[in-house]
């Protein structure tokens, strides 16, 4: 139970963002893994609300080639 | 009235002429919408996270505008999906009124390096007179070296096509 809230926290609260700028990429790519996927809230620990707009850029920002839909991972 | 973004990428192998020839006729397609222009500008040329059209990268370019007929801005959609030298657009519908944009003064990165490196150089002769002096430039060519580096990185993971 001691550790149930280790580095979990949700980035856009601590730092105080209400707002997800699709073009960010630097931003996006902290919530994406190797493979282009979108991490999981149980994960990252965003807040429900910031995750629903942090989809919503990741997403655009594919659409218009900042991010990748798919991309292999490093060993390939 | 409701403000919209478009960004949209552009052939990177347009001279510089035809890319304002370019930008300078969608600029005069979307003012038939009735829309008044807030910002048009050339964010850069980047590399493409996936080919598209064959093109691995892109100059992107950004108009931010207040939001005309709406009828006449699907057709502006339409004439920028039929647009040859626009690779692939997207309008996005903004919360609140962009700021104009001013132009900053970047200095070249390439300029940057080599001043950073002649100083370097020029540092070298007189090895540990002062340590602060040398260990400043070094940090400016790690930091460049690094910004170079990531988009080669990027070249090699070769993202896969997705249709």
């Amino acid at each position: 139970m001691a550790f149930q809230n280790r580095n979990k926290f949700c980035y856009f609260k601590e730092n105080g963002i209400n707002k997800i700028d699709y073009k960010d990429v630097k931003l996006l790519r902290r919530f994406v893994n190797d493979q282009g996927k979108i991490m999981p809230r149980r994960v990252t620990g965003t807040s429900a609300k910031m995750h629903r707009k942090l989809v919503r850029a990741i997403k655009r920002s594919r659409s218009i080639a900042l991010l990748p839909y798919v991309e292999r991972g490093i060993d390939k | 009235m409701s403000f919209y973004e478009t960004l949209y990428i552009i052939d990177p192998n347009l001279e510089n002429r035809t890319l304002e020839k370019t930008m300078n006729e969608i600029g005069k397609e979307l003012e038939k919408t009735k829309s008044k222009i807030i910002n048009h500008r050339v964010w850069g040329k980047k590399r493409l996270a996936y080919p598209i059209e064959r093109q691995k990268y892109g100059s992107y370019v950004i108009i931010q505008f207040e939001g005309g007929d709406q009828g006449e801005m699907i057709d502006f959609d339409t004439w920028m999906k039929l647009n040859n030298s626009v690779l692939r657009h997207m309008t996005v519908l903004l919360d609140e009124k962009p700021e104009t944009y001013l132009e900053e003064k970047k200095p070249d990165l390439e300029n940057e390096e080599k001043e950073s490196i002649e100083s370097e150089t020029e540092d070298k002769p007189i090895v540990n007179e002062t340590v602060a002096t040398k260990s400043e430039p070094e940090h400016e060519v790690e930091e460049s070296i690094d910004q170079d580096k990531s988009p080669s990185e990027d070249e090699n993971l070769e993202p896969k096509e997705v249709e």
